[in-house]
């Protein structure tokens, strides 16, 4: 076998792109934040240098727990790492490989499920609340997820990710609703995914309050880490699934280059990034009975998504 | 079906009018109802830009100013006097009458192929469907909340409903008999507006299923 230069250097490009991304989201989110407050804010790369120094303290482990425990940040880094190959967070691969709709959506839920079952392993009481919550919002925010992508699966005629997502299906070229509606839907429905602002406040650590914070509350050093790092990683997957929603309804892209196509996937995640600083700046946390009133909205988008998916097939 | 610039204003129209079910926050309401009719007057203007009809730019200038400006600006300065910024309780839950009205988008989509004049042209059935859910949007919000500015909100939902039905069907009416719809409106809500004084100051409330009960 022939090594093709070119694809080894795709390759390359690809998993540099994905491994080192995601802390730059999370940097320019919160660097947005300080300037609307104000601040100077820490520099764009902290969140990189953060995790550099995490790595080198020394850990400290609850004696109550399992072999879950240990295993859980290695479990999720290395699912969220097969999803960044092959979720279409960008619009750029460099292989052909099938995706299908709901091995993505449950390979996400299995990280929820591993992250809930070490917050539960350490015994404390605040992995136990922080799981319930995170359980019950997942709960609410499933069925948006499954049915936007689903519509754009059952329009496309394929539950296959990489090509409803691949610029060359021309039942959705003249669909800017149905993109615009799903891309909609999904961001509001990755903000709660995600533990952002109207669902979980991410810079607090009150305890009324607190999800995602509540359930890696016992992890430290390089675990802590590996758990910051793969919730970075899953900012960029998800945000990135949403912004290639909006870039597909957008025609002009559909006759654009690859590499035009790569760079405003790019630039899209990080408007997202910023646009989600801003959400951020000028909402308030929502209190917990008014958090299904926000997850209705993303539902009702997905509604109107299968409404003209249904529309289409039916004509 | 493949959504052209007309078919989308109408049915952006149409998620926006669903949209005020979500919440039982007056203003974020009275927001969505502002970008709801702003939606509207896109539709007139495109209207207007497919037909030449240049008297509907001016419908579509007047929607836009006076029903998607004076009247939110309007009701927002009442509710900031009044003092009550959401509303008591909605007899369903405000997400249900949301996933309510949007299983009534695809209701009214299935009646508009019913309708008999319709079903020759797609362009009229699609704005037919906005029109009749924005309707029943309108009617959602009426029989499920208690505050009497919900109740003003959803008499000018069902309003617009009516509006883009015939401006959608009939490519417009008279300019004279809009401009005459336009301020009927403007008064009527002016009118509620006070009324709305007026109840607050003698029960106390503005809560629509209590005003049964006689008081002197």
């Amino acid at each position: 076998m022939t090594l093709n230069l070119h694809a080894v250097l795709e390759t390359l490009g690809f998993t540099a792109t994905f491994l080192l991304l995601p802390p730059l989201i999370v940097g320019v989110i919160r660097k947005t934040k300080a300037r609307f407050q104000n601040r100077i804010g820490a520099p764009v790369l902290q969140p990189y240098y953060d995790l550099l120094k995490l790595l080198s303290k020394s850990e400290t482990i609850s004696k109550h727990t399992s072999w879950i425990f240990r295993s859980t940040a290695a479990v999720n880094l290395s699912m969220l790492i097969i999803l960044a190959f092959l979720a279409p967070w960008t619009s750029f691969r460099p292989f052909d490989l099938a995706s299908d709709l709901f091995l993505v959506i449950y390979l996400l839920a299995l990280t929820r499920f591993f992250t809930v079952l070490s917050a539960l392993d350490a015994g404390s009481a605040f992995g136990g609340f922080g799981a319930s919550r995170e359980v019950t919002l997942a709960l609410l925010v499933e069925p948006s997820v499954i049915l936007c992508l689903a519509s754009l699966g059952s329009v496309s005629q394929s539950s296959d990710l990489a090509f409803v997502f691949s610029f060359k299906n021309m039942e959705l070229l003249n669909q800017p609703g149905l993109w615009f509606l799903a891309g909609c839907g999904l961001f509001l429905a990755s903000l709660v995914e995600l533990s952002r602002m109207p669902a979980d406040d991410p810079t607090t650590h009150l305890e009324l309050t607190m999800v995602h914070e509540a359930m890696i509350l016992e992890n430290s050093a390089a675990n802590l880490a590996l758990v910051e790092y793969s919730h970075f990683l899953k900012i960029l997957i998800l945000l990135g699934i949403s912004s290639q929603c909006l870039l597909h309804a957008v025609p002009y892209f559909w006759h654009s280059t690859e590499l035009i196509r790569a760079g405003a996937s790019i630039a899209c995640i990080l408007l997202m990034a910023v646009s989600i600083a801003v959400i951020e700046s000028v909402a308030v946390k929502l209190r917990w009975t008014k958090l299904p009133e926000f997850i209705a909205y993303s539902v009702a988008m997905s509604i109107f998504c299968v409404f003209i998916a249904l529309g289409k097939n039916l004509n | 079906m493949v959504l052209d610039t007309f078919e989308a204003l109408a049915m952006l129209a149409a998620i926006f009018g669903i949209l005020i079910l979500g919440t039982t926050h007056l203003r974020t309401n009275l927001s969505f109802y502002s970008l709801h009719t702003t939606a509207i007057a896109a539709v007139t203007a495109w209207i207007a830009n497919i037909t030449h009809d240049s008297h509907l730019y001016l419908v579509a200038a007047a929607v836009f100013a006076i029903k998607a400006w004076v009247i939110p600006y309007f009701l927002n300065t009442v509710i900031k006097k009044i003092g009550i910024g959401t509303d008591s309780g909605a007899f369903i839950a405000a997400p249900l009458s949301m996933h309510l009205g949007a299983l009534l988008l695809g209701l009214s989509y299935v009646i508009s192929l019913q309708i008999p004049g319709l079903i020759g042209d797609p362009d009229s059935r699609i704005g037919s469907t906005a029109a009749m859910s924005i309707l029943f949007s309108g009617v959602l919000l009426m029989l499920t909340r208690r505050a009497a500015i919900s109740q003003i909100v959803g008499f000018l939902v069902i309003e617009n409903g009516i509006y883009l039905f015939a401006v959608t069907q009939t490519h417009g009416m008279p300019l004279m008999v809009e401009m005459g719809l336009l301020l009927e409106v403007l008064v009527a809500v002016m009118v509620a507006g006070l009324l709305l004084f007026n109840i607050k100051k003698s029960f106390e409330h503005i809560d629509v299923s209590q005003l049964t009960e006689l008081k002197d």
